[in-house]
């Protein structure tokens, strides 16, 4: 899974930077890009046409070439694949066999389509360059919801239909105008129960306080929720996190600058617990419940003051399948059965209020959205990472440096 | 000479389409990217205002420098030792020295730097071995800090250093030591007034192309810093793939290349580069 990043709309954006060019340029390139778009779109259509019996083979090849040398965005054998398959590019690893039982099948059932992966991990500035060149191959990203906003907002993302996905199956707040938040993960933390068992820590101000629980802390290196511990830490309310005082913050993390470490991936995250670097630890929750497992319950999760990060399901612009098709894909993925799996699976927890009671006993612990959780955790606000996330990175990764 | 240059040498004819590919595919696009640097977000010298704005970048390219300069006087210091002894060694030691250095050579950084983790990390075998002994109560913090990055990037770059300074030790007539020690001189004044002036451009070659290689260190402080040692590669790698900000990247990357383009001139001065890069002297 890993996630990460935040980013300045302001500052991003191929148009953006094309107005400040002058008029006339930018114009230029508005129509281009309209004959771009026109092309594209002249080919997808064709694709689904053909697939669907409606064009002949012939005719279909044609319109492709004619595109194709016109644009050089859409290869022939592109548009013929795009509209066979959906392409799902998100983190690899277990998230590739999770996505395909949980999603995939029951959709490829009802559809037709396959699903493929990219495994590559969408990062932000990913997505944009491949929307940016003209060269899109993915259809859906498993991003985060401050992605949604931000690439929605600098125009790289198809808008989200909302005639065939139910928003009511969607946790309010995240069923946002260019993206879905699909699941939920959260940034959570561990102890040590040989260190601290006697008196266990019980939220962020006690992961802060290195003179009462003595050892080494670590963090996530790119900011998002280490902001917002160290506010919470720090005695800021949880209804008041945002928008988020990056100043406070910063000068919280620095009185344990010296007792801290900072991770990137999730096994380093899991690595730095369980060698002992740590007597506590920032981790992802679902990372959490694998360490709890593997050692016995020699190191625990705390879930209260998770920080609840939705994972959003965005579509860069232009994607090669067609909206329809992926729209419909995002309509599975919100299904009671498909979000129950992919909790068992990865550990992300549902999105679709439907699902939260029926989340397994066993897994209630563990689950941002259960009855037992869903009042102690801080929900991300992904607006203000958006607007503000980039910023907030880069401060953050100066104070601990 | 004066022919040499007037007629058009035909062999460049040979060189014309490897060189038009790279001009195509590599510089145009790398020309491409680096105007970034004065396009986004807004047309200007802005992006370049930052070295002396903001402190961050800043202190990133101090940082990177520090680290670099560490690493090169360490990497080249235990090079030499190394190479001085290959030099002496009989030439079947020397085969089989300069394989191992060879093997290594070719160990992915990745992999080295994992090694070192598990070598000298909270649990590793030094630390493990050092308590059951007693000798320390404490694990020594020698990775996750700047020790365990220089340590790892030390440990990549002294093959680095040896191979230029193995060809300039070579390449030394060793009658001039004999001369020298039959004259009456000590072995250390043989060494320290004889031997190491001559290697001279050979230590500047090792330290200039080991300062380069080190300028792009990505993996290495990544995992060995514990996300504390930020270099400016892993920088560049955040304002592209997770700020969005290709316009600070760009800046970066150019002054990366600029001052590489730059030391290479100069190590070219001393050295000719192909003779660094395992090529023949002329």
């Amino acid at each position: 899974m890993a996630k990460k990043r935040a980013q300045d709309p302001h500052e991003t954006g191929r148009s953006a930077r094309n107005n400040e060019r002058g008029e006339g340029r930018s114009k230029m390139e508005e129509v281009t890009m309209k004959d771009k778009a026109f092309l594209n779109d002249l080919a997808r259509e064709g694709a689904i046409a053909f697939k669907s019996g409606r064009l002949d083979r012939r005719s279909f090849l044609m319109l492709c070439g004619l595109a194709g040398v016109a644009t050089l965005a859409v290869k022939v054998g592109d548009a013929e694949a795009a509209a066979n398959e959906i392409v799902m590019w998100n983190w690899g690893g277990e998230s590739e066999k999770c996505h395909g039982d949980a999603i995939g099948k029951p959709f490829t059932a009802a559809t037709g389509l396959p699903l493929k992966f990219d495994t590559s991990g969408p990062l932000q500035g990913k997505i944009k360059e491949m929307v940016d060149s003209g060269k899109v191959t993915a259809d859906v990203c498993d991003a985060d919801g401050f992605d949604a906003i931000a690439l929605g907002k600098s125009g790289h993302l198809e808008a989200i239909d909302y005639n065939i996905v139910n928003k009511k199956q969607i946790k309010e707040g995240s069923a946002w105008e260019f993206g879905v938040g699909v699941i939920y993960y959260g940034y959570a933390f561990m102890y040590d129960t040989k260190a601290f068992g006697d008196n266990p820590p019980k939220g962020w101000a006690d992961f802060y306080d290195t003179a009462k629980f003595p050892g080494k802390r670590s963090l996530y290196k790119w900011a998002n929720g280490s902001i917002e511990s160290a506010l919470v830490a720090d005695g800021v309310p949880k209804d008041k996190v945002y928008p988020c005082d990056v100043p406070r913050a910063i000068a919280k993390i620095k009185t344990i600058k010296g007792d801290s470490l900072y991770w990137g991936s999730g096994s380093e995250a899991h690595d730095m617990i369980v060698n002992g670097e740590v007597a506590m630890g920032m981790i992802w929750q679902n990372r959490g419940k694998t360490i709890e497992e593997r050692t016995n319950g020699r190191y625990k999760m705390v879930m209260n003051e998770a920080i609840a990060m939705p994972g959003a399901y965005i579509v860069p612009r232009g994607n090669p399948a067609g909206r329809d098709n992926v729209m419909k894909f995002i309509e599975q993925a919100l299904q009671v059965d498909s979000q129950l799996m992919i909790l068992d699976c990865l550990g992300m927890t549902p999105s679709n209020p439907e699902a939260f009671a029926k989340i397994p006993e066993a897994m209630q612990p563990y689950a941002i959205n259960s009855a037992q959780n869903i009042d102690k955790v801080i929900f991300n606000d992904p607006v203000w990472w958006a607007d503000n996330g980039g910023d907030a990175v880069n401060a953050f990764l100066e104070a601990i440096g | 000479m004066a022919t040499r240059t007037s007629r058009f040498n035909p062999y460049w004819l040979l060189v014309a389409p490897a060189v038009l590919l790279v001009l195509a595919l590599y510089v145009a696009p790398i020309v491409n990217v680096l105007l970034l640097s004065v396009t986004d977000p807004k047309p200007g010298l802005g992006n370049y205002a930052k070295i002396f704005e903001s402190d961050t970048v800043a202190n990133l390219i101090w940082r990177t420098i520090r680290l670099c300069l560490i690493t090169t006087v360490a990497a080249v210091t235990l090079g030499y030792a190394v190479s001085y002894a290959m030099l002496h060694a009989l030439s079947g030691v020397r085969r089989r020295m300069m394989s191992i250095l060879l093997i290594s050579f070719w160990i992915s950084v990745l992999v080295r730097s994992f090694a070192w983790l598990m070598l000298l990390g909270h649990n590793g075998l030094v630390n493990g071995a050092l308590l059951s002994l007693g000798i320390i109560s404490e694990p020594l913090p020698l990775m996750r800090n700047e020790l365990g990055v220089l340590i790892g990037m030390t440990e990549y770059m002294v093959p680095y250093a040896i191979l230029p300074l193995l060809a300039n030790m070579q390449g030394i007539d060793p009658r001039v030591t004999s001369a020298s020690r039959s004259l009456g001189a000590s072995s250390a004044q043989t060494f320290f007034r004889v031997f190491l002036p001559l290697t001279k451009p050979g230590i500047i070659a090792a330290s200039l192309l080991v300062f380069i290689s080190s300028l792009g260190f990505y993996v290495t402080p990544a995992i060995l810093g514990g996300g504390k040692v930020q270099m400016i590669a892993e920088y560049i790698s955040v304002q592209l793939l997770v700020t969005v900000r290709w316009g600070v990247a760009a800046m970066l990357a150019t002054l990366m290349i600029a001052s590489v383009l730059t030391l290479m001139y100069v190590l070219n001065r001393f050295m000719k580069l192909s003779v660094v890069f395992g090529g023949v002297a002329r």
